[in-house]
């Protein structure tokens, strides 16, 4: 490990203005930056511990949605009464994260930035765009059963590892953060992770040294709700897929629809033309199909990973058919 | 005389484990300690062409940086395979060669472990790269004891092709399996101090003595100039056997620096830096007549090896010993890639050949339309179908139709995928569990007091099995005590004689030992009250003197207490050795266990073959859509001599099971073609069951006599309960699928892709 100097900050502004600084990171519950450290593969030079800053709380907002503090732990918001109740997809896909003292320790705010598990990248003795930008990706044409189906590049095939951000996505969240200057602003979570194409050490849209502070829910919007993860072992494993699904039926149709896909891309997944081929149409096992033709138009395996392209439509058939009432 | 043989007796350092006070290896800090940490290749095959240590000896806190040309003293010793107590053959930094990734290139020693770490990342390091092969290539494999007789790796009985052909049925499948590494929850490590040339060296071993004896000879030391202590271990599987680079290297450079280093391996490393399971082949070909009595039995199991070892783990030797069949063919082959060499790990000849085999079998039973079950008892046999001697005892029927019975096996759907819950589709499967019976020489000292207090000392491991408990207790059943009286000090090479903590030998071997032991210090205590001039118990016959809670009683009634009887020995105690050797162990087996190595008698003797046995059975839920594998049901029911302690080898069966779980649906060393290099070398992306994955399992424990085995009718149980899991799960995928996997482990891709 390198060594690297750490700062507690005692307030958001002091906070960013030491985040600001060259090599600097934040950390917070540390469940994945510290293990990264340990092995080198990320080395930042001073650490900002954001632990006692006051974004420990969930709080409705006047919208009718909730305001989920950054450094509200997993655990806490799955056990959280109203995310239970009005957005029970989150609580699930919370639960089917990691192990149980993982989640006492991560935070909302780092499990938006948590890396991927691409082997490749954890090893240092291989080329790697994202740990070592420009020198090359070894996970093309190595060993690649985990790796994206979607919307890789010949840079990177990694996957975002999150199951807290595929929920999220499904639900619309929008991402609050303090800029640099102390600006506050949203961004809605489906633009916040992006693409690996040139650039894969960028994995989402945050500028340097701006905070994660919240993250918006908007007011419920009800329907039947699924967070379905898809791995060899039962519990505390990655998801090889996952979906996260919100779905209302009215008069035997398909009246609202959100679907986000994990274990498939660099970032949750979310496709808007699978969502308005479903609306409108009465569920049935061809429609489901339909939709996953229309997911999986451009998916492209990598030869290990090549099985993650059907298992996607069978897991998307299966969630489809419980959402709906047995259509498939 | 007290029960406490075949009883539940909680273990007698559960408290200090969970409390913490039991102090493992690494615990022990000598004054003055260093820190070593080893820096490791990102190559697999080359030539180190330069080392610029400036920047890590620069380091605030580095103390030396060792290369190939900069370690002085550096000794290494014979690999395993070649006979010596190494680990492998292929010693790194004696020179600059490369031959796998992972290979320690430089030792850096530091005031603090983080220091030591930080030093070893930044050694630069320029390679002469050559192209490496991991995996093997089954096409280029060799035949190991080719035109041996059946005392041999390879061996021929009968007319394999002519019983193929008067088959009704015939079965030909190859089946494989992956790298696997143990990953024990305790760390390598190795602390070396020295004083003068006295070595002290701290170090989780299931060897002590193998450990002692390499070092000794290494440094040209008598054995009486090292200390080795092993107190306690956490886990090993076969992982902490041998003299390991890693520990030559830090007591190399702990007398480099003048000081005493201690060295933890990280979890990646562990990796590379010691041994493994290798990848196999196994190929059948198995006919049967009508009634499914097998008229062919051909097994070659092709086993990955280093470049520089020869890694033979016989497992042709165990599927040849299970059913009765008149034609036998067996090939034990090697194919060689570029790794370190492989080595033993938890049932190394077993898991893998009985996935082959009983997998093998269940096609067989399908073709013929039998009960697997069935099939099995048709083909059972007591009498050793190679060597035509009688099984000392065999209880695999019994296993079957005990664990059939808890099982609910006879409720199954008798047709491919006809049973369903929900969107699962349900199977059932079979298999059966065996494992030798390898008897090793071990010694044993006894002392007790007057007072009625009892210590055992041998040179034993207790690697996390239970073994203090149950020597404990066999000491308590001979000398009349509890076992809360009796202390056993183990992990230690200076004690008396005692195997290697592998094979499923410490239980019956030295546990031989300590019963002998304390039989001798009971019969000496009664020859000495009986030969007193005066006494109550003085004339009797020493034979009707029994010894119990402190008190000698005669036939009469007589007594006279233990404090009494010992109060004129030297410090009012007694003291015996005991020592065991199966009647057929060589004297070149006798000579090989002095020396540290692995000489046994068994599993076949020219009397008798030694199993245990066992079958176990599991209820497999498959998704319908995502293809999902989960086992709700697995069980198991073995028999193996006297159970020593319920509640532990409860304990070690039902972990075996977890284990051979493990096998069928998780566990395998992910592995990069290109660059030669394992992948998931860490306990988050290398899967394990969890308890998510582990639900119903039950574990019957039959009781079965055994007088040949050894005194007290003990069989090993280390091992067993893992063999035949992962083909139990995969006939039950075929039984609600259809899909034979034929590689373990069976995931979610297997079945999507089948």
């Amino acid at each position: 490990m390198k060594p690297f100097e750490y700062l507690r900050a005692a307030d958001r502004g002091t906070a960013r203005r030491d985040a600001a600084m060259p090599a600097a990171a934040y950390i917070a519950g540390g469940t994945n930056l510290l293990d990264l450290m340990k092995l080198e593969v990320m080395q930042p030079e001073r650490l900002v511990d954001i632990n006692r800053l006051d974004m420990k709380s969930v709080e409705t907002t006047g919208e009718g949605g909730l305001r989920i503090g950054a450094l509200v732990t997993n655990s806490d918001l799955a056990a959280h009464e109203t995310v239970i109740a009005d957005y029970p997809l989150l609580s699930r896909a919370l639960l089917a994260g990691a192990s149980g003292q993982l989640r006492n320790k991560a935070t909302t705010g780092g499990n938006l930035l948590q890396r991927t598990r691409c082997y490749y990248f954890y090893d240092t003795a291989m080329a790697c765009n994202k740990r070592d930008p420009g020198s090359g990706c070894a996970a093309i044409g190595g060993a690649t059963r985990l790796h994206a189906i979607l919307g890789a590049s010949a840079q990177c095939i990694a996957t975002h590892p999150s199951d807290m951000a595929v929920a999220m996505l499904a639900l619309d969240a929008e991402v609050e953060i303090e800029e640099e200057s102390g600006e506050t602003r949203r961004i809605p979570l489906r633009e916040f992770h992006t693409l690996p194409g040139d650039t894969p050490h960028i994995e989402t849209v945050l500028p340097q040294g701006a905070l994660i502070t919240a993250v918006h829910l908007p007011a419920p919007a009800g329907g039947t709700q699924i967070y379905r993860k898809v791995r060899d072992r039962a519990s505390y494993a990655f998801a090889l897929v996952s979906i996260a699904a919100r779905v209302t039926l009215e008069d035997g149709k398909i009246a609202q629809v959100a679907l986000a896909f994990g274990g498939v891309a660099h970032k949750p997944w979310r496709d808007p033309e699978v969502e308005k081929a479903l609306i409108g149409k009465a569920p049935s096992r061809a429609l489901f199909d339909t939709a996953a033709d229309i997911l999986l138009a451009d998916a492209r395996g990598q030869g290990d990973n090549d099985f993650k392209i059907p298992l996607v439509r069978r897991t998307l058939r299966a969630v489809l058919t419980e959402a709906t009432g047995g259509a498939g | 005389m007290a029960q406490t043989i075949n009883t539940e007796v909680t273990r007698v350092d559960a408290r200090r484990k969970v409390t913490g006070t039991a102090s493992y290896a690494a615990d022990s800090i000598p004054a003055g300690m260093l820190h070593g940490a080893l820096a490791c290749t990102a190559v697999a095959m080359g030539r180190i062409a330069g080392i610029d240590t400036a920047r890590a000896e620069a380091e605030p806190g580095v103390v030396a940086v060792f290369t190939h040309e900069t370690l002085p003293d550096y000794k290494t010793v014979k690999g395993f395979y070649a006979g010596g107590p190494g680990s492998a053959s292929f010693w790194p930094m004696e020179g600059t060669e490369i031959r796998y990734a992972g290979q320690p290139f430089a030792y850096v020693v530091a005031e603090t472990a983080a220091a030591a770490r930080r030093g070893a990342d930044l050694i630069a390091v320029r390679y002469e790269e050559d192209a490496a092969q991991i995996h093997m290539d089954p096409g280029e494999s060799f035949i190991i004891g080719a035109g041996e007789d059946s005392e041999g790796m390879t061996l021929t009985k009968g007319d394999i092709e002519a019983g193929l052909g008067a088959a009704a049925q015939t079965v030909e499948a190859t089946y494989r399996t992956p790298f696997q590494h143990h990953n024990p929850m305790e760390m390598f490590a190795a602390t070396a101090e020295w004083r003068g040339e006295q070595l002290t060296v701290w170090m989780p071993s299931q060897s002590v003595r193998t450990l002692r004896g390499g070092i000794a000879k290494a440094y040209g030391l008598p054995e009486t100039s090292v200390r080795v202590l092993s107190p306690f271990v956490g886990g090993a599987f076969g992982s902490k056997a041998g003299v390991t680079p890693y520990a030559m290297l830090t007591i190399a450079a702990a007398r480099a620096v003048g000081a005493p280093v201690r060295l933890i391996v990280t979890r990646p490393q562990m990796y590379t830096v010691a041994t493994f399971r290798p990848e196999t082949e196994q190929k059948f070909r198995l006919g049967a007549d009508a009634d499914g009595k097998l008229t062919a039995f051909e097994h070659v199991e092709i086993a990955q090896t280093s470049r520089f070892d020869d890694v033979v783990n016989p497992g042709t030797h165990m599927t040849r010993s299970m059913y009765a069949c008149p034609n036998i063919h067996t090939e034990q082959r090697l194919a060689r890639s570029d790794t370190n060499s492989g080595g033993f790990m938890r049932a190394p000849n077993e898991m893998q050949t009985f996935f082959g085999l009983e997998s093998a079998m269940d096609e067989l039973a399908w073709k013929l339309g039998m009960d697997p079950v069935e099939l099995r008892r048709v083909n059972d046999t007591n009498r050793h179908p190679v060597k035509d001697v009688p099984f000392s005892s065999r209880s695999l029927m019994e296993s079957y139709d005990a664990v059939s019975r808890s099982f609910g096996w006879a409720d199954r759907g008798r047709e491919v995928g006809s049973m369903t819950d929900g969107d699962w589709l349900v199977g059932y499967g079979c298999a059966t569990a065996t494992y030798p019976t390898n008897m090793s020489p071990s010694s044993a000292r006894v002392r007790m007091q007057g007072s009625g207090h009892a210590y055992v000392e041998l040179a034993a491991h207790d690697v996390g099995t239970g073994s203090y408990t149950i020597f404990a207790q066999i000491a308590a059943a001979q000398l009349g005590l509890p076992v809360e009286a009796v202390d056993v000090v183990m992990g230690e090479a200076d004690l008396p004689l005692a195997p290697i903590a592998g094979g499923s030998t410490t239980a019956a071997s030295s546990g031989s030992a300590v019963h002998i032991a304390c039989t001798n210090i009971a019969r000496g205590v009664a020859e000495k009250v009986a030969a007193q001039k005066d006494g109550p118990l003085a004339g009797l016959d020493p034979a009707q003197i029994t010894l119990e809670n402190g008190v000698l009683k005669g036939p009469g009634g007589e007594s006279q207490s233990l404090a009494e009887a010992l109060a004129s020995t030297p410090m009012g105690e007694i003291e015996a050795e005991g020592q065991y050797r199966h009647p057929a162990l060589t004297d070149k087996a006798l000579r090989m266990t002095y020396h540290g190595g692995y000489g046994v008698a068994g599993p076949v003797t020219p009397e008798m073959a030694m199993f245990a046995f066992g079958a176990q059975m599991a209820e497999v839920h498959v998704h319908r859509y995502t293809h999902e594998i989960r086992v709700p049901r697995l069980h198991g029911a073995f028999a193996a001599g006297t159970w020593l302690n319920r509640k532990t080898a409860h304990s070690q069966l039902m972990g075996g099971m977890v284990w051979g779980l493990g096998s069928a649906l998780h566990e395998i060393t992910e592995v990069d073609t290109p660059r030669a290099r394992f992948l998931n070398a860490n306990i988050a992306e290398y899967l394990i069951p969890v308890n998510a994955d582990v639900r119903e399992l039950r574990v019957e424990m039959l009781e079965e006599r055994d007088d040949y085995v050894n005194p007290l009718g003990v069989k090993g149980i280390g091992e067993l309960g893992i063999v035949g899991t992962a083909a139990a799960v995969g006939n039950a995928v075929y039984h609600a699928t259809g899909k034979r996997l034929t590689a373990i482990p069976m995931r979610i891709s297997d079945i999507v892709s089948a």
